[in-house]
């Protein structure tokens, strides 16, 4: 690290790579290799050619040396040197013959087949006189590209010598030329058609990667990539099927997201998905709308600012816990013009179960259209109340007053007009009770006064309360059964109100003469007040409405369709808030039982 | 390989080319300038091998002729026979202007009737003169020429003056009777030398060294060469008187003015370059000179000797 200044910059690092495509390296490795081999290949070749060649010319030389020592002895015989000479001038023309010498029979040279002859008379090396004197067998000395090849020369029982032939084994020059010119040749034709064969090989390789790129890139852009071809079953082509299949995924997976987001923009509630830290992700339209805010503003905002904390919470998040859901929080939700929209809100966790969350998922309803018709029912009720009750009562009050007598003894045709209007105001009353009942019940507002009684005074109370009622049609109420010292906790009020409701049907919808049955029983813990008409029973389409508001079945009987519609459904709320329930049986044409239950006190 | 040999057919053309030739270069109208003069200078040389005695001969007719343009000669041309005999018949017919070979058979030429006059020495293979040497095993007891009698002695080559015919007439011009025989081992009577010819200067030392012959004789100056580090086991017999190492003949009848003109060029052969390079080709010629002790002098002493050897030049 001492000095880096001086580090020549061919050593360090800034200089750019030489970049070689795929295709390059790709030629470059499969040339080098090729060469190599070649180079391997050819080395070998002449290496076998060379020892090929080697071989012979060790053959030729023995030949040679037995066919010149052959040639020699008559005139080694004779000492015939200038035939000798003659001979021998001969065998050093022959190519390759480095040398050659006859020496006598004590090793002194004769002639090397030159006129000069500068060693003759000079003697021949000591291992070669040896073999000379003792062998007639060829013997070989290499020197380096040399061989000598002594043959001894023998005619008959006299020993006359030796011949000695010095022969080079680098080649013959003709040869080995020609075969470097052929070696080279075919390395030469060899290496361009690899090199050929790699590069439209590495074109053929690479031009499905190429293709790949090029369609990814129009993946990237958002363009259709069209499918690539699948030309073969190799890697190759299963690159290109793999990249389809991934598009085929791709092109099904943008389909169903874009699907999950016009749905998540289409449903009415506001969806925000935040991160763990509350930092919003991603918003639906409906968000976007209640709050007033473009969703570019919403999305990386905390989701803090845009909803209040629910009541005894620290912040929205806190309210779900890791793990579970949080349903049902009212809160408001913050809009841009410093609204607080009221809003019901569900808090889930983003995790896979067991993981810590990546987030949450934030749905929220927006409660201020129901808070405004439960403000208008309210104000509804108010003006009824005092609108309609008040001067119903004074109305009943004078109607009252006139059948009485005061205004002075009616005529007949009065009275009977009288006592319809009579008849009328009352109803209307019952009608605006039961409203107001119905709406107290509704909103929570209904005080419920409990005591512990003996059901079977109530009972008979009602029985009481109907009677008159009952008698207007001819109906008989009969009461049965007997609790003896069971009690209920209940409202007395409100559970006679409930009998009288259940009663006056019964009564209304018995034909006349009939008789209703009140029958009281205990069940282990349950007490049970059954009711029971002989009317025309329940229809079968209508059972699943009867404490609906206002549900009445239309069975075209005016004394039937008298009623509001009101009693079943207040005695359902009430009957609730008892504690108990209230359920019934019914035949067509043979009648209906309601039965009140309640749990027993003791 | 094939240098050696001259097929037949060969022969025949030469022959005929000889035939056809006529006579020599008579005298010669001058040459008009700038063109070549008509005249031929013929060179006759005595070898079996006519085409290697051509290759060898021309370069230097040619130069010689090139010279003589004054005296009218433009060409020179080579002539090749086999025997002494067939050159003293050329010269004789004055086919042959000059001929140009060793002593005795130059002075047995002149002897035998071609008219033949020496001119000059040539000194062939840088020597101006050779002679011979016979020799023996050093412990042969061989101490003289007399002591050669009932013994085998080889010879070179039958025409060679060093390898044959000088030691010849030493042996002859110390009075032994010589008998040629074919057998290096047959038994020579008492009162004869026997010779046989190894035809190889080297072979004959060979057959002394390991005593196949008692004796050998050939050039001096080769002895040293030829005899190596076994010099000592050799002992010198005899030297023969020195001969000149070639001579230059001209036939008789051969204008005085070319002749005076031949000698002139040959004489200056060795002052320039181009000549030096002629006379190298030329058997290795270092030079053309006169003889110390006169032209006549000197074939008369060449023809003193030839009386022991004429017959074996075909006298
Ligand atoms: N005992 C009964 N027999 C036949 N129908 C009955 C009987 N009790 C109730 N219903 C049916 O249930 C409807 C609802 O009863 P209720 O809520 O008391 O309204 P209302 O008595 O004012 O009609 C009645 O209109 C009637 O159709
Ligand atoms: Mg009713």
């Amino acid at each position: 690290m001492g000095e880096p200044a001086r580090v020549p910059r061919s050593w360090s690092t800034g200089w750019p790579r030489p970049r070689l495509g795929l295709r390059g390296r790709f030629i470059a490795f499969v040339s080098a290799v090729v060469i190599a081999f070649g180079a391997v290949l050819t080395a070998f070749a002449v290496k076998v050619q060379n020892e090929r060649l080697r071989h012979e010319l060790e053959e030729r030389s023995k030949l040679l040396t037995v066919v010149a020592a052959a040639n020699a002895t008559d005139a080694m015989a004779l000492l015939e040197i200038g035939e000798l000479r003659q001979l021998f001038l001969e065998i050093r023309q022959q190519e390759n013959v480095v040398d050659v010498v006859a020496f006598d029979e004590d090793g002194r040279i004769l002639t090397d087949g030159t006129l000069k002859n500068p060693r003759r008379h000079q003697l021949v090396a000591e291992g070669v006189r040896r073999h000379t004197a003792s062998s007639d067998a060829l013997l070989l000395e290499f020197r380096g590209a040399v061989v000598e090849v002594t043959k001894p020369v023998i005619l008959g029982a006299r020993r006359l010598g030796g011949v000695t032939l010095s022969y080079s084994l680098t080649g013959l020059a003709e040869d080995q030329s020609a075969f470097t010119r052929r070696t080279m040749l075919v390395g030469a034709v060899f290496a361009s058609l690899s090199l050929l064969a790699t590069a439209l090989l590495a074109a053929a390789v690479t031009r499905p990667l190429r293709e790949v790129t090029a369609a990814t890139r129009a993946l990237s852009r958002g363009e259709a990539a069209p499918p690539l071809p699948v030309r073969t079953t190799d890697e190759v082509g299963e690159l290109a099927a793999a990249f389809n299949e991934m598009t085929a995924r791709l092109r099904a997976t943008t389909v169903s997201r874009d699907e999950l987001d016009l749905i998540l923009d289409t449903m009415g509630e506001c969806l925000v998905v935040t991160g763990v830290d509350g930092t919003i992700r991603r918003v639906n339209k409906a968000a976007c709308e209640l709050a007033g805010v473009a969703e570019e503003a919403l999305v990386g905002s905390n989701c803090r600012r845009l909803f209040r904390a629910p009541a005894g919470s620290q912040s929205l998040l806190h309210a779900a816990t890791a793990d579970a859901m949080a349903h049902g929080l009212e809160t408001a939700l913050q809009t841009a013009a410093g609204e607080a929209v009221p809003v019901l809100v569900s808090v889930a966790p983003l995790a896979t179960p067991g993981e810590q969350p990546r987030g949450y998922v934030i749905v929220a309803a927006d409660l201020s259209e129901r808070l405004r018709v439960e403000r208008q029912k309210d104000e509804f009720v108010t003006m009824v109340h005092h609108e309609v009750r008040a001067p119903l009562t004074a109305v009943r009050g004078a109607i009252g007053l006139l059948s009485g007598g005061v205004a002075g003894q009616l005529p007949d045709s009065a009275k009977e007009l009288v006592a319809i209007a009579q008849r009328n105001a009352e109803r209307m009353e019952r009608l605006v009770a039961d409203i107001l009942t119905a709406r107290k019940l509704d909103a929570g507002r209904m005080d419920f006064q409990f005591l512990e009684v003996e059901p079977m005074a109530l009972v008979r109370q009602a029985a009481e309360a109907c009677a008159a009622y009952a008698g207007k049609y001819g109906v008989h109420i009969v009461i049965e059964g007997d609790l003896g010292e069971t009690r209920v906790r209940v409202d007395p009020d409100r559970l006679i109100q409930v009998l009288n409701n259940v009663l006056a049907n019964a009564v209304r919808f018995s034909p006349p003469g009939g008789t209703v049955n009140l029958h009281s029983s205990r069940t282990g813990s349950t007490v049970r007040i059954a009711v029971t008409d002989a009317g025309p029973g329940i229809p079968e389409s209508f059972r699943d409405r009867v404490f609906e508001k206002f549900a009445r079945a239309d069975d075209g009987s005016w004394r039937h369709r008298s009623g509001t519609g009101l009693g079943m459904s207040i005695s359902k709320a009430i009957m609730e808030e008892l504690g108990g329930a209230i359920s019934f049986e019914s035949a067509v044409g043979a009648g209906t039982t309601f039965f009140v239950d309640l749990p027993a006190a003791n | 390989m094939a240098r050696g040999r001259w097929s037949p057919a060969v022969l025949v053309v030469v022959a005929a080319e000889l035939a056809c030739s006529g006579g020599g270069s008579g005298p010669a109208p001058p040459a008009p300038a700038g063109a070549r003069p008509a005249g031929v200078l013929t060179i006759g040389a005595l070898s079996l091998s006519p085409g290697r005695e051509h290759e060898v001969v021309q370069p230097f007719a040619d130069y010689l002729a090139a010279r003589l343009g004054e005296v009218g000669i433009g060409h020179g041309r080579v002539v090749v026979v086999e025997s002494v005999h067939g050159m003293v018949e050329e010269l004789a017919a004055g086919r042959v202007d000059l001929y140009i070979d060793s002593p005795f058979p130059v002075a047995f030429a002149a002897e035998h009737g071609s008219g033949l006059k020496v001119l000059l020495r040539r000194w062939k293979h840088g020597a101006e003169s050779y002679r011979s040497l016979i020799f023996a095993r050093a412990d042969s007891g061989i101490e003289t020429l007399a002591d050669l009698r009932g013994r085998m002695i080889a010879f070179g080559e039958p025409f060679s003056t060093t390898g044959y015919l000088l030691p010849k007439t030493a042996l002859v011009a110390a009075g032994l009777q010589v008998a040629g025989y074919q057998d290096p081992a047959a038994a020579v009577p008492p009162d004869r030398v026997g010779y046989v010819f190894s035809n190889d200067a080297e072979s004959t030392v060979f057959w002394v060294l390991k005593g196949k012959v008692s004796a050998g004789a050939g050039n001096e100056d080769y002895f040293a060469e030829m005899t190596g580090e076994r010099i000592d086991e050799l002992r010198i017999v005899a030297r023969t008187p020195s001969l000149p190492r070639n001579l230059v003949g001209a036939r008789r009848g051969l204008d005085p003015a070319v002749e005076a003109a031949i000698v002139d060029v040959l004489l200056a052969m060795e002052d320039d370059e181009k000549g030096r390079a002629v006379l190298a080709a030329y058997e290795e010629t270092a030079r053309f000179d006169r003889l110390p002790q006169g032209e006549e002098e000197a074939l008369a002493e060449v023809a003193g000797l030839l009386q022991f050897v004429a017959e074996d030049l075909g006298g």
